[in-house]
C-alpha cells in the first residue's frame, strides 16, 4: 500500500525537484512517515492487526456517510455549475475543518526533527515531505467524503463530468493545503516559542466554533424548496470564490463550454493550485520550517514565567462543595492546576462548551422564533440537558494527552484505591469548567421562565453530574492526559456521540414526562439522583476503578 | 548501629510474556547500606528496581520489606520508599513546586512542611529560583534534581535509585554521592542502580552484579576482590560478563568504516 502510494509521486518527480527538494530523499523521508503511521494505527502490539483495519474501515464508513447526507442535499441541485460549486465549497470546508482540528500536529510534528535535521537533507525537501504526507491523508478523506458526490454527478451529468470532478478534488484539496500553509505563517508571524502555541490552541478553538456557527446559521437560513432551481449567476467576484474555478472546469470540459468565461475558470483552475503548490513548495516552506525549529526551540527561549502558586476565589469556593475525603484532595488540586495548562485538553474540551451556546443561541435565532411561545414551552430542559454531551467530553479530553510515561508517579505514591485519583480528577474538571457554565446557563434560564423551574435547573444538574462521573468511571481508567490520540479515532466517536445523545434524550425526556404527569412529580427525582451520586461516588466507583484495572491500562516506564 | 534486614527476596522470577527476565534471584538487604547494583544493559536491573517500588505486581517469588510482605502490604511499604526512576518523564505543565506539593500531600505531610523542605531540598541543587517555573522549560539534569528531591520529600527509610546520575553536571554528581553516604550513615539504605563503574565502586557497601537476570556476583568490592584480583570493578564487570575482546571490537568497528 505504502509503495502504491509513494509510486504516485513519481509523475511529478520534475516538478518536486523544481521546488527545491532531493526526490529520493523525499520519498525516504515519506516513506518513514507512512511506515510509522503504520506502526503507530497498530499500537503497542495489544491491539490486533484486524482491529486497526476495522477503525480505518469504520473512519471511513463514517466520512463515506457524511456524504451521502450531503449528497442527499445536492439531489435536488439541477444545474451542473451549482451541484458542483456546492460539493467544492463542502469539501473545501471540511478539508479546512480537517486541517485545523487533525493535522495541525502533523504540520507541527517536530518529534522526527531530531532524527531527520542532523541528516545532509537537500533544501526543503522536509518540508515538502511533511506536506505530501497530509495530502495523502486529507486526498483519502476527500475521496471518501465525495464517493456519494461523484455517483450522484455520474448519474446526473454522466461518466466524463464525474472523472472531471474526481480530477478537481485533488485540485482542491492542493489549494486548501495551501491555504493552510499561509494561514499558519501568517499566525507564526506573529509570535513565538509557548505564546504562539497558545496561540495556535486558541485559533484552533476559534475556528471549530467558528464553523459551528456557520453550519447551525447555514442550515437555518437555507431556503430548502429553492435550492432545486437555483442558478448561481457568475459575477466578477465569482472568478474570485476557489470552489467556482473548479466547478467551472468540470462544466466547461464536460459540456464542450468554451468561452473567455469558462477559459478563465480553466486557466484559473489548473494553473492556481499549481502555481500555490509551488509557492508553497519553493517559498512558504523554508520560512515554515525556521519557524518550526524556532517553535522547538520555544520552551527555551522564551521567557520563562514564573507561576503563582496561590489559587483563585473560585477554587475555594468549589473545593469544599465536593471534596469530603481526604485522599481526593491533591488529586482535585492537580487537576484543577492541570486543566488549565494542558493545551490538548483546552483545545478538545472548550469547543464542546462553546457548542452548546451555540446550539442554545440559535434557538433564538431561527425564523420561527417566537419569545411568548418559548416562555410557554419547557425548552429550558433542552438547553439544560444538552449539557450531557459535555460532560461525556470532559471524560474523554481528561485522558488524551501526551503524558503517557509521566503516570508512575501515581503508582509510587501509596493509596488504597486508585479511584480516589479519578475521584479528584473529574470532580476538579466539573467544578473548574462546569460549574461556570452551568451558573450562567441557569441565571438565563431563570431571567426567561423565572425562579419557578429552579427545581428543574438543580435536577437537570444532578443529572449532569451524575451522567458526568459515571462515564468517566466506567470509561478506561488511564491517568490523566496519558492516552495518545490515534488517527482512527473517528468512527467510533460518532457511535459514541450518536449514543450519548440518545441517553441526553431518555433522561431529559424523563424528566419531562415526570414534569407532565402530576403536580411536583418532577421533585421525585431529587432524591433518586441524589442516592445514585452517593451510590456511584460512594460505592460503585471503588468497585470500578481498581488497581488492577489501572495496572492494565497504564504504562509506568 | 544495629543492621536489620530491610528486603529479603526469595527466589525472584519474572517474565515478559515468553521471555525470562530474572531467574530466581535471592538477596537480603541491610539497613544502613549502600546497594550497588549493576549489571549489563538488559540484564534486569530496572525491572528489578519496578518490582521492589510496587510498579510491577506480576512477579513469582516471595519479598519482603520492613518484614511485610510486599504483595499484601504494598500500602505500608510504599509510605516508607522514596523512588528515583531512570529517564523518568514528568507532567511538564507543572512547576517543581506544584509537584511536590501533590506528592507531599497524597503522602499525608502539611503543605506548609511539604513548601519549605521543598525549597530546602531545591536550593542544596541551586535550584530554588525555578520552584515555580514551568517543568516544561528545564533541562534533563534539572528534571533529575526534581525527581530526587521529590523522592527524598517524605524523609524514606529506603531509596531506590535507577541511575540517578543521568544528565547531571560534575558537581550535581560529587553531591549526590556525598548526600548518599550522609543517608546511609544516618541509617537509612539505598539501592542503586547503574552503569557508572567507578561512582558504584566508590560508594557501595555491598555490589550485586546481575547478567541475563542471574545474580553472578555479590559482596563489597574487597571481598569481591580477593577472589579475582581485578584492579577496578570496570575490570571485574568486564571479565564476569562475559566480554573481554573489547579492544578486538573497537578494531572490528574502526575497519567497518575502512571500506
Amino acid at each position: 500500500m505504502i509503495r502504491f502510494l509513494l509510486s504516485l509521486f513519481a509523475p511529478f518527480r520534475w516538478f518536486i525537484e523544481k521546488m527545491g527538494a532531493d526526490y529520493p530523499q523525499f520519498i525516504s523521508i515519506l516513506k518513514l512517515k507512512l511506515t510509522m503511521d503504520n506502526r503507530r494505527l497498530k499500537g503497542l502490539g495489544n491491539t490486533s492487526n484486524k482491529e486497526t483495519e476495522n477503525a480505518l474501515v469504520k473512519q471511513s464508513l463514517s466520512q463515506i456517510f457524511f456524504g451521502l447526507f450531503f449528497g442527499m442535499f445536492l439531489m435536488m441541485v439541477k444545474l451542473p455549475f451549482t451541484f458542483y460549486y456546492f460539493a467544492h465549497t463542502f469539501l473545501m470546508v471540511m478539508m479546512a475543518m480537517m486541517i485545523i482540528s487533525e493535522f495541525t500536529t502533523i504540520l507541527f510534528d517536530t518529534t522526527e526533527n531530531v532524527i531527520i535535521q542532523p541528516l545532509p537533507i537537500k533544501g526543503n525537501t522536509i518540508s515538502l515531505a511533511r506536506n505530501a504526507h497530509v495530502f495523502i491523508y486529507l486526498s483519502l478523506i476527500a475521496i471518501n467524503l465525495s464517493i456519494v458526490p461523484i455517483i450522484i454527478s455520474i448519474f446526473k451529468f454522466g461518466v466524463l463530468p464525474g472523472l472531471l470532478f474526481t480530477f478537481s478534488i485533488f485540485l482542491n484539496v492542493l489549494f486548501t493545503l495551501f491555504l493552510a500553509n499561509i494561514l499558519y505563517l501568517g499566525i507564526m508571524h506573529l509570535a513565538s516559542g509557548e505564546k504562539l502555541k497558545n496561540i495556535l490552541m486558541y485559533f484552533q478553538i476559534f475556528i471549530a466554533i467558528l464553523f459551528m456557527l456557520a453550519y447551525q446559521i447555514g442550515i437555518n437560513l437555507v431556503d430548502k424548496t429553492q435550492i432545486g432551481n437555483m442558478v448561481l449567476p457568475v459575477y466578477w467576484y465569482t472568478f474570485l470564490v476557489p470552489p467556482a474555478f473548479f466547478s467551472g472546469v468540470v462544466e466547461a470540459l464536460s459540456e464542450g463550454v468554451f468561452d473567455l468565461q469558462h477559459l478563465v475558470f480553466i486557466a484559473e483552475a489548473l494553473i492556481i493550485p499549481s502555481m500555490a503548490v509551488y509557492f508553497t513548495g519553493r517559498y512558504l516552506t523554508p520560512v515554515f520550517n525556521r519557524k518550526l525549529l524556532d517553535l522547538e526551540q520555544g520552551d527555551r527561549v522564551s521567557k520563562v514565567k514564573t507561576e503563582n502558586s496561590r489559587k483563585g476565589i473560585w477554587y475555594r469556593i468549589m473545593f469544599p462543595l465536593f471534596i469530603h475525603r481526604k485522599e481526593e484532595r491533591a488529586p482535585f488540586k492537580l487537576l484543577w492546576i492541570m486543566t488549565g495548562r494542558e493545551r490538548l485538553f483546552i483545545q478538545s474540551f472548550l469547543p464542546s462548551l462553546a457548542y452548546i451556546a451555540i446550539i442554545i443561541a440559535v434557538q433564538f435565532f431561527s425564523k420561527s422564533f417566537n419569545y411568548n411561545e418559548l416562555v410557554q414551552s419547557d425548552r429550558y430542559l433542552v438547553f439544560l440537558y444538552v449539557f450531557i454531551l459535555a460532560g461525556a467530553t470532559l471524560s474523554t479530553a481528561l485522558i488524551n494527552g501526551n503524558n503517557l510515561h509521566a503516570a508512575w508517579i501515581f503508582r509510587v505514591i501509596p493509596l488504597d484505591s486508585p479511584a480516589d485519583y479519578f475521584k479528584g480528577f473529574i470532580k476538579a474538571a466539573f467544578a473548574r469548567y462546569f460549574m461556570p457554565f452551568y451558573i450562567v446557563l441557569s441565571t438565563g434560564i431563570f431571567i426567561i421562565w423565572g425562579v419557578r423551574v429552579l427545581p428543574d435547573v438543580l435536577i437537570a444538574f444532578m443529572s449532569v453530574y451524575f451522567f458526568t462521573i459515571l462515564y468517566f468511571y466506567v470509561q478506561t481508567p488511564i491517568f490523566p492526559f496519558g492516552l495518545e490520540k490515534s488517527a482512527n479515532q473517528g468512527g467510533a466517536t460518532f457511535m459514541k456521540v450518536m449514543g450519548l445523545m440518545a441517553i441526553a434524550g431518555i433522561l431529559g425526556y424523563l424528566h419531562y414526562f415526570l414534569l407532565h404527569l402530576f403536580n411536583f412529580a418532577n421533585l421525585l427525582l431529587i432524591p433518586v439522583y441524589i442516592s445514585a451520586i452517593y451510590y456511584v461516588n460512594r460505592i460503585s466507583v471503588y468497585k470500578l476503578i481498581s488497581w488492577e484495572k489501572v495496572d492494565k491500562v497504564n504504562n509506568y516506564s | 548501629m544495629d543492621h536489620q534486614t530491610i528486603v529479603e527476596i526469595h527466589n525472584l522470577e519474572k517474565k515478559y510474556g515468553q521471555k525470562q527476565v530474572l531467574h530466581d534471584i535471592n538477596l537480603q538487604i541491610n539497613s544502613g547500606q549502600i546497594i550497588g547494583y549493576i549489571g549489563p544493559n538488559g540484564a534486569g536491573k530496572s525491572t528489578t528496581v519496578k518490582i521492589l517500588c510496587g510498579l510491577i505486581n506480576d512477579f513469582e517469588g516471595d519479598i519482603k520489606i520492613f518484614g511485610k510482605d510486599l504483595r499484601t502490604s504494598t500500602f505500608e511499604i510504599k509510605q516508607q520508599i522514596g523512588y528515583i526512576p531512570e529517564n523518568a518523564v514528568l507532567y511538564e505543565s507543572l512547576t517543581p513546586m506544584e509537584f511536590m506539593e501533590f506528592i507531599g500531600e497524597m503522602r499525608g505531610l502539611e503543605n506548609e512542611i511539604t513548601r519549605t523542605k521543598a525549597e530546602v531540598l531545591m536550593n542544596i541543587f541551586e535550584m530554588k529560583p525555578n520552584l515555580n517555573q514551568r517543568i516544561a522549560t528545564f533541562s534533563k539534569g534539572m528534571r533529575q534534581k526534581v525527581l530526587i528531591c521529590s523522592a527524598l520529600l517524605h524523609n524514606p527509610d529506603l531509596i531506590f535509585m535507577d541511575e540517578p546520575l543521568s544528565g547531571l553536571d560534575a558537581n550535581s554528581v560529587i553531591m549526590v554521592k556525598e548526600m548518599l553516604i550522609h543517608l546511609a550513615r544516618e541509617g537509612k539504605t539505598v539501592f542503586y542502580s547503574s552503569h557508572l563503574m567507578d561512582v558504584v565502586e566508590k560508594i557501595s557497601d555491598r555490589i550485586i552484579l546481575i547478567d541475563q537476570g542471574k545474580v553472578i556476583a555479590d559482596g563489597s568490592f574487597e571481598e569481591l576482590n580477593k577472589l579475582s584480583n581485578d584492579e577496578n570493578l570496570e575490570k571485574m564487570f568486564t571479565r564476569l560478563t562475559g566480554n573481554t575482546n573489547h579492544s578486538e571490537k573497537a578494531e572490528a568497528f574502526i575497519n567497518a568504516f575502512e571500506k
